[in-house]
């Protein structure tokens, strides 16, 4: 093992490599925290595996390259058969690798290093395979890996090599008079392609020069190479077996060339191209093109995974949910008020019950006697069995004392059943479909909307009847305007007429009595009472003519209430969901951008970096 | 048998396949079956048809088939006799099938409407790389009488090269129709997957296989047979009868130019075992074809449901919708029940009721008695009102129906709507289903709705009138209960009136409390029967209105729906078609076949060498006599 010791050893530092290793780890950091990160964007499945596999290749560049001289690994890769073996053995000058006439032969990786690199500095993957060191100069810096095969019956062997390829800096592809081209090697080549060098071996030349008529495979395969974008490929024309026979037979290093070697056979130059035309200056840029290679292609599937910006599309969802929601929320409020509807006398009792509270002396007096008589149906119905059967189990309480929260729950329990639970659920989908023909991805939306759709809305609609009913109470108890002048002079007068009244009868009465001696008569003692009756009766009168307190009135009002109110529910719950997912996904959306923007900043940074060097060969177009 | 309906049956089936096959081309992750039912529909037009058509028994079709670069060339010029076949070093140069006959007198070539496919034969000659859909049929040149005189060689291209993926099926064409297929192997080869993967599909289809492994060196010749057989024999698969095919191996090793140019002279060595074992293979007579052709139904009958497997998953989510529309529909109903009919009273009814108390009263004379009655019960009335407006509640705000059953149908449509649209990436179905929704099937489903609606509208509103009408006219039409009824009604008022004065006598003014009191009371028992009658028929009007939603809108709307997907010319709608009607066509097909064989071994020598003059032909792919190369 004498060749290639023209290798130039230098042992300057390598600021460039090595600089770009805490770099690549840095991005490692970043995309892992993204791909680890809580997001609203679904990840697809493969999509996550590729960002999780470019992951490790980045962390794996970035140990690789975080040492003093970097190694260059260089993978055969092939069909069963074509020689891979045959020419690993050729390479190294002795049957290391097992060579056989069945197939699959090699089944275990083998790697071939130089004795100066510690097993421990080869990849993980690497060091499980079989290793094979030696101590040619010129292969120093280099791994050189035999691979199994890719098209054999037995699968294991390719899940093997694609478990390898990873690592490899320079893909041999090795390839033989029938495999050339064959389509799982191909596939294989185009997929991994963008991600690094590759060269490419013509093995069992021989059986390739055969004098027949038609194109030769290395010029199919160059034009098959030209196709894919490799105008100058570097492309070897071998027989392995020759020159592993004959390295054998002599037992030296490096063999004499083999007897009947065929036409424009190349071995020689594939060894030396291998030992010294991969200088150290061809290592540091096959090096640095393949992380250049890594970044392009992480960018570019951190560039798939960015999600879209739906601030637009959010809007337009939120327009025409607001139209759906509210033709919803008038039905709703309908069906709600409608609820009620049974309980018209109660409610009006209650009105009127709490009206009077205002009312004092005799005026409260009569009103409160009134009032019973005018609503003692009310309290007679629900001692009647069967006449509750509009709210089955609801027990209304007469008004003076009865729970209007209790009430109101029933009627919203009542009208959910009925009619409500279903339209929320129709209501979703409804929504969902408005959203779906604004351009707005389904499977964004599908999960809050539906989560929103099972809210407690009977509750919410609760809370909505028992505030609007408060608000409509305050109003009527509480009025404004001219109103409020009007109520506060018939308040005064109520609550002081009737005594005055009676004051004054009594009194006009008594004087006549005391002064006139005039003794009254039945009727004239009946006026004490009849006269403050008279005029709280009149009072009363003019309170509900002026001051009306009936159920149309009260309806009319609370319809209005209630519809903004559960409106205004609706709006508030669903409306903000589109905009909600279209916020979250610009955030992640920035994120993907700061990646993408350091990503970028590292490749920008390696191509002004870049050396001159000759290797573009190496890599198609 | 009529020879126009086997023609038919044969077209039919081949069509069904071809439709499958390019259903699966156009789903990725069913691509891979496309090769199978391409091999099927090949079977069918290239084997079974011209059997049961009644083409002689001979030629034999030799098929060459293998890897790329392996010799498949070289191997049809040792079966020629001569350098017929280009052999070139390029792997994959062989693009489309060519047909060698053997020297001699002409024979009868195959004719028949659909043999071959879509390939159709070139007229003249073209290098075999030419990638397009042909076939060549040239003549080996000399006119040595060959061994193999009733055989047509098939050279085919490969299945490996990445440019393969283009012209695979012309491979499978000539594979379904070979008698014998020799599997060409190379030392390299033999243990690919690709190729062994074709090789089982062929043992599969019960095709006679001989495997020439080339390029083997002699030294490991023995040793590699043995190996092949072990490696790659042992996991065939079983024959469609049950048992383990028997396959020859032989072996061609590296031959240097002389004896891969003479195969003739040099290289006979070579040659004639493998003569020999297609010889052997193809047997006397009519056997080997008889063989090709029950051996092809067999494997149709046996992976006729494989076949279809294809299908299912298409069907299976045409199930899924099936299921949601059903879901939907139940959903509509429940909806249409809660919401309208449970709060719904139906108040025509009431005009029915006061009808039937009007029709207790008496006419004519009767009448004076009535009123006087009725009089009597004037506080009864009042109190009964005033009491009834104490006990009743307003009735509940109902929607109006046509709203109700309009909310029940967007509910219905949404639904399925963001269910095929949450669906759509997963498969093709929901995504053909989902794409149509907002054009057609929302449209079209509503559209049929507004025409049921008015439907049901006429039939309930009959309904309705009909149950009061039925009510009223019970007595109306039937005199004898009526009068009975009315009768027994004044009777019992007039036997309450004397029974009080009976037993209050002498007369005082305590009669008149307790005389508008007896007959209130038996006034009230009639209207409270009245009324029971009348809440029955209510109650069944209500039922009979939920039966109405069910038969009249839901019902129709509902099938429509779940036949939607399957109709227009979709593919579901296809793949029923298919589903349905291979496996009877296969069957049918196994049958004739049966009967032909049996026919064909009750009087043998219907093959062999036909007159020299074939007979005039007819069809687009029906050659006379080939000319010679």
């Amino acid at each position: 093992m004498t060749a290639a010791e023209t290798v130039p050893d230098t042992a300057e530092p390598q600021p460039l490599l090595r600089t770009l290793a805490p770099l690549l780890r840095g991005l490692e950091r970043q995309v892992r925290a993204w791909l680890d990160g809580r997001r609203r964007f679904p990840l697809g499945m493969l999509q996550r595996a590729e960002l999780e596999g470019l992951a490790d290749d980045l962390r794996r560049q970035a140990e690789a390259l975080d040492v003093d001289r970097p190694l260059l690994v260089v993978m055969l890769m092939g069909g069963t058969g074509v020689g891979k073996s045959t020419l690993f053995n050729a390479l190294a000058g002795a049957p290391v690798a097992q060579a056989a006439f069945t197939r699959p032969t090699t089944r275990d990786p083998v790697v071939y290093f130089h004795h100066s690199v510690r097993p421990d500095r080869l990849d993980p993957a690497l060091r499980l395979c079989k290793l094979v060191q030696h101590d040619r100069a010129g292969l120093e810096q280099k791994v050189v890996v035999d691979t199994p095969d890719l098209d054999s019956n037995d699968l294991s062997n390719r899940d093997k090599l694609k478990a390898l390829l990873p690592i490899a800096d320079i893909v041999l592809y090795v390839g033989s008079q029938e495999k050339y081209h064959d389509r799982l090697g191909w596939d294989l080549f185009k997929e991994q392609r963008a991600r690094r060098a590759f060269a490419f071996v013509l093995n069992k030349w021989d059986r390739c020069v055969t004098g027949e008529s038609g194109l030769r495979p290395d010029e199919d395969l160059l034009k098959d190479l030209k196709d894919e974008g490799f105008a100058n490929p570097l492309l070897f024309r071998t027989t392995a077996q020759a020159w592993l026979d004959a390295a054998v037979n002599s037992g030296k290093w490096p063999p004499p060339p083999p007897a009947d070697l065929p036409d424009g056979e190349q071995f020689t130059l594939l060894r030396n191209w291998l030992e010294l035309g991969l200088t150290r200056l061809e290592i540091e840029a096959v090096k640095a093109r393949g992380v250049g290679q890594l970044l392009a292609t992480a960018a570019r599937a951190v560039d798939a995974a960015r999600p879209p910006d739906l601030t637009a599309e959010a809007e337009k969802v939120q327009a025409a949910w607001r139209r759906v929601l509210a033709d919803e929320a008038d039905v709703q409020a309908d069906v709600l008020v409608g609820t009620l509807e049974p309980y018209q006398t109660e409610v009006e009792h209650h009105f009127s019950v709490e009206d009077q509270r205002r009312y004092r002396g005799l005026m409260a007096a009569y009103l409160r006697f009134s009032t019973r008589m005018r609503y003692s149906r009310s309290s007679l119905r629900d001692r009647i069995p069967f006449a509750g059967r509009v709210l089955p189990g609801a027990k209304v309480e007469t008004p003076v004392e009865w729970n209007l929260g209790a009430f109101v729950q029933e009627c919203a329990r009542t009208a959910g059943e009925r009619v409500l639970d279903q339209r929320t659920a129709a209501l979703v989908n409804r929504l969902l479909v408005e959203a779906d023909q604004k351009g707005f991805p389904l499977g964004l939306l599908n999960e809050p909307t539906a989560a929103v759709g099972r809210m407690d809305w009977r509750d919410r609609m609760t809370r909505g009847l028992i505030d609007a009913l408060t608000e409509v109470e305050r109003e009527a108890t509480h009025p404004t305007g001219w109103r409020r002048a009007l109520r506060g002079t018939l308040t005064t007068l109520a609550n002081m007429l009737p005594e005055v009244s009676l004051v004054a009868t009594a009194g006009i009465l008594l004087w006549k009595f005391m002064v006139q001696q005039y003794v009254p008569g039945l009727f004239e003692m009946a006026l004490v009472v009849l006269v403050p009756l008279l005029v709280v009766v009149v009072l009363h009168m003019l309170i509900v003519l002026l001051l009306p307190v009936r159920w149309p009135a009260i309806r009319g009002r609370f319809r209005e209430k209630l519809g903004a109110r559960v409106a205004a529910e609706m709006d508030r719950v669903y409306l903000p969901v589109p905009a909600e997912i279209a916020a979250a996904l610009r955030d992640e959306r920035g994120r993907v951008d700061a990646l993408l923007a350091e990503t970028k900043e590292v490749a920008d940074w390696l191509a002004e970096r870049q050396q001159s060097a000759r290797v573009t060969e190496l890599y198609g177009a | 048998m009529e020879p126009t309906d086997h023609r038919s049956a044969v077209g039919e089936l081949a069509d069904d396949l071809r439709w499958l096959e390019d259903h699966c081309r156009r789903q990725p992750d069913l691509a891979a079956h496309a090769g199978t039912l391409r091999l099927a529909s090949a079977l069918t037009r290239n084997v079974i048809g011209p059997f049961l058509e009644g083409q002689p028994a001979r030629p034999l079709h030799v098929a060459v088939v293998g890897g790329a670069g392996a010799g498949k060339s070289t191997v049809v010029n040792f079966l020629a006799g001569a350098v017929v076949a280009e052999a070139n070093p390029q792997a994959g140069y062989t693009r489309h099938p060519t047909a060698f006959l053997p020297p001699g007198p002409a024979f009868h070539w195959p004719t028949y409407i659909g043999f071959m496919g879509p390939l159709h034969r070139l007229a003249g000659d073209k290098p075999a790389n030419a990638d397009e859909d042909v076939y060549q049929v040239k003549r080996v040149p000399g006119d040595a009488e060959s061994p193999l005189g009733d055989f047509v060689i098939w050279d085919c291209p490969d299945m490996t090269t990445w440019a393969s993926a283009g012209y695979v099926s012309r491979l499978l064409e000539v594979a379904a129709l070979a008698d014998v297929v020799v599997y060409v192997a190379s030392d390299e080869r033999y243990n690919d997957e690709v190729p062994t993967q074709f090789l089982h599909l062929l043992v599969k289809a019960g095709k006679a296989v001989v495997v020439v492994l080339t390029k083997v060196r002699e030294a490991d010749a023995a040793a590699l047979a043995e190996h092949f057989r072990q490696e790659i024999l042992g996991r065939l698969p079983k024959l469609p009868d049950g048992t383990s095919p028997a396959v020859p191996v032989l072996t061609f090793p590296q031959m240097p130019h002389a004896e891969r140019t003479d195969p003739a002279g040099a290289g006979a060595k070579h040659r004639v075992p493998l003569l020999n074992q297609i010889l052997t293979l193809a047997g006397a007579d009519t056997a080997a074809r008889v063989r090709t052709v029950t051996n092809a139904t067999k494997y149709l009958t046996t992976a006729g449901d494989g076949l279809l497997d294809v299908a299912r998953r298409d069907l299976a989510e045409f199930d899924a919708w099936k299921a949601a529309v059903a879901a939907g529909r139940a959903e509509f109903e429940e909806r249409y029940r809660k919401e309208f009919l449970s709060g719904e009273q139906f108040h025509r009814i009431d005009r029915y009721r006061d009808e039937l108390m009007d029709q207790m009263e008496l006419p004519g004379a009767g009448r004076l008695v009535g009123g006087l009655i009725w009089l009597a019960r004037t506080p009864y009335r009042w109190t009964r009102d005033y009491v009834g407006k104490l006990v009743s509640r307003p009735e509940v705000y109902n929607l109006p129906e046509q709203t109700v059953l309009t909310a029940a149908l967007t509910g219905w449509l949404d639904r399925l709507q963001a269910e095929a649209l949450r669906r759509a990436p997963t498969h093709p179905v929901w995504k053909a289903i989902a794409v149509r929704f907002e054009s057609e099937l929302g449209p079209q489903a509503r559209e049929r709705f507004a025409g049921q609606f008015r439907d049901f509208e006429l039939k309930e509103t009959d309904e309705l009138e009909r149950a009061g009408k039925r009510l009223v006219d019970t007595l109306e039409k039937n005199p004898a209960l009526l009068y009975t009824l009315r009768g027994g009604k004044l009777a019992v008022d007039l036997a309450v009136v004397g029974g009080i004065l009976y037993l209050t006598w002498p007369p005082g003014w305590s009669l008149l409390i307790l005389i508008p009191l007896g007959v209130s009371a038996t006034h009230q028992a009639a209207e409270l029967a009245v009324r029971g009658i009348v809440e029955g028929v209510r109650t069944r009007v209500r039922s009979q209105r939920e039966d109405l939603v069910t038969t009249a809108l839901t019902a129709p709307l509902a099938g429509w729906l779940a036949e939607w997907p399957a109709t227009g010319g979709s593919s579901i709608e296809k793949l029923q078609q298919v589903l349905r009607r291979v496996p009877d066509t296969i069957r049918k097909l196994d049958e004739r076949v049966r009967a032909k064989a049996a026919e064909w071994a009750a009087t043998p020598a219907s093959g062999g060498r036909e007159p020299p003059d074939p007979p005039a032909h007819q069809g687009a792919h029906a050659p006379r006599s080939p000319e010679t190369a």
